[in-house]
């Protein structure tokens, strides 16, 4: 089987119209006539990912990120770069074959990302989630408890959370990677990967800080990027298995990046 | 009190008849936020940026002034700490009203994610400031544009590494050696770190040379930049961008590493600066610096 006989499989299987229009859920590199001899699912194929999916003898890997450090992952100003270089020709000599599939994904029924972050937190009731799962409720508890499920179950080391620990909440909102929705008015806890910080089109940090500052029990917690979407892809790799054999697939995580 | 809406047109007009104004001096009549802010503009000369974030955000520009607080963000506990310090004109580098927009948003489609104008924080932030007869200017464009060295002055003075800048003007520090660790340590003490702090890259680096860009680093500058430096610290990167891209280098074999300490916090020392170059022009009320600080926590 080849890198582009698997993406045939996956648009046949997707269960939504492919639109051929997305820059994101296409090949970044290698030849699709590659024959593949295993798949790697990965939520970002970074390099130390990249080497330990060649080590277990995985030549494609399906990425939900980037794999040039840049949404589009436009090359044009990368061909002096360095670790462009390095990254590109490790590929290269190991007959590596890259594809992204990001956007489908997301459209999918369930959306795998949302059904892995809402596990990776504790919320039941998430299994056949979409992308905009909505408001969910949980069992009454504080901000800090829900903080502590959430990095005790997803293992983020920088899980980063703001408002107040003793806040009694019990409806989450939540999104994957970069789709960190807003506060609401019928939210308690916000649960994302990243967001801008400040000066966006809705500043989460601000808000749920001055809520706090003024007693109003509000909660954010920012998983990482890699952490929210991370579970999701481990679940895709189970989805392929039921329409793809002969070729194994295997998650290969991408490590958090942080070290503190 | 009802809060007049200065329009951007009549504030470049305003700003416009100020250029030239004396200051007054020690013991004259208290200026206004509105003449306040004109000698801010002159002072920083040159084109005033006028169709950016910079203006009056909340209350009323012709408030007598009693006292003045410079912040990253004007949160909800700075507003209370000015209040307590007796200031009532607040220049912010970063939004007031949870965005860029800085305020409620007509609600098509389009602006589903920004704010409500029957929002209960934004309300009740908002009687706060009407009630203790607070006036809120942005100081971001403008002051950036002239004075953005400061902001990498303001960090390097807070880290305790003035004294070690390579270049004028430039982020570029030479710091006695230490590991990316110890540095990390030291940086997490100066800026009062709780949560909001993650490094990436090579934990045992040695570090000598150090990059300051506070606020947000696109990829661009982390692509011609980041090999300058042993150890680079920002506010703010997309992590999907600028952070694999440290992770990589790290992974390729290169001994760097990557800090962010969130963009507020990045930008709390710069705005020190700033009320200091504020004292410069105002003498007829005291100034003081009130850090927005790291909002973030652990869970544990």
């Amino acid at each position: 089987m080849t890198g582009r006989e698997v993406v045939e499989l996956v648009k046949q299987n997707v269960g939504v119209p492919w639109r051929d229009q997305s820059y994101r859920d296409t090949f970044k590199f290698g030849d699709p006539d590659t024959p593949i001899k295993g798949i790697a699912t990965t939520m970002m194929v970074t390099f130390g990912m990249l080497k330990r999916a060649n080590e277990a003898g995985l030549n494609m890997v399906i990425t939900h990120e980037p794999t040039f450090w840049n949404d589009r992952d436009e090359t044009k100003d990368l061909v002096n770069d360095p670790l462009y270089q390095a990254k590109t020709g490790y590929m290269r000599e190991n007959g590596m074959v890259i594809w992204r599939f990001h956007d489908h994904m997301h459209a999918m029924q369930p959306d795998y990302t949302v059904v892995g972050e809402l596990r990776s937190v504790g919320v039941k009731g998430g299994e056949n989630a979409e992308m905009h799962p909505g408001v969910l409720p949980i069992p009454e508890t504080t901000l800090g408890e829900f903080a502590s499920q959430a990095k005790r179950l997803s293992g983020a080391r920088a899980l980063r959370c703001v408002g107040d620990p003793k806040a009694k909440v019990g409806r989450v909102l939540l999104g994957p990677g970069y789709a960190t929705p807003r506060m609401t008015s019928d939210t308690d806890i916000v649960v994302g990967g990243e967001q801008q910080e400040v000066d966006g089109l809705f500043d989460n940090v601000q808000y749920v800080a001055d809520a706090a500052s003024l007693g109003i029990p509000k909660g954010l917690v920012m998983l990482g990027h890699v952490v929210s979407e991370q579970a999701g892809m481990e679940d895709l790799g189970k989805w392929m298995q039921t329409f793809i054999t002969g070729v194994p697939i295997r998650f290969v995580p991408a490590d958090e990046p942080y070290w503190t | 009190m009802k809060i007049p809406d200065i329009s951007r047109r009549r504030f470049v007009q305003v700003a416009g008849v100020a250029a030239g104004t004396q200051f007054p001096l020690r013991g004259a009549d208290t200026p206004t936020a509105k003449a306040v802010v004109q000698r801010v503009q002159s002072a920083l000369g040159g084109q005033w940026v006028a169709d950016g974030v910079d203006g009056f955000k909340a209350g009323n520009p012709n408030t007598p002034v009693k006292g003045i607080a410079t912040t990253a963000m004007a949160t909800m506990d700075v507003l209370k700490q000015a209040v307590q310090s007796g200031a009532n004109l607040i220049f912010t580098h970063e939004p007031t009203f949870f965005g860029r927009q800085d305020g409620p948003s007509p609600l098509r489609p389009s602006d589903l994610p920004g704010l409500s104008a029957d929002d209960p924080v934004y309300l009740a932030k908002k009687e706060f400031i009407d009630k203790n007869g607070l006036v809120v200017f942005r100081l971001h464009d403008n002051w950036l544009s002239r004075r953005g060295s400061d902001m990498t002055a303001g960090l390097a003075q807070e880290l305790g590494w003035a004294k070690n800048r390579v270049r004028p003007d430039d982020g570029l520090y030479e710091i006695p050696s230490v590991t990316a660790e110890e540095a990390v340590a030291h940086i997490r003490q100066k800026l009062k770190l709780r949560g909001g702090l993650r490094a990436v890259g090579d934990r045992t680096a040695t570090v000598k040379r150090v990059l300051l860009l506070p606020g947000f680093t696109t990829p661009a500058v982390m692509r011609r930049r980041y090999r300058e430096a042993d150890l680079t610290i920002t506010g703010e990167v997309r992590e999907w961008e600028n952070t694999f891209y440290a992770a990589d280098v790290f992974t390729a074999g290169e001994r760097r590493g990557l800090v962010t300490v969130g963009r507020v916090v990045s930008e709390d020392p710069g705005m020190c600066v700033c009320a200091e170059w504020l004292k410069t022009m105002v003498t007829e009320a005291p100034v003081r610096w009130i850090p927005a600080g790291d909002l973030y926590w652990r869970a544990v």
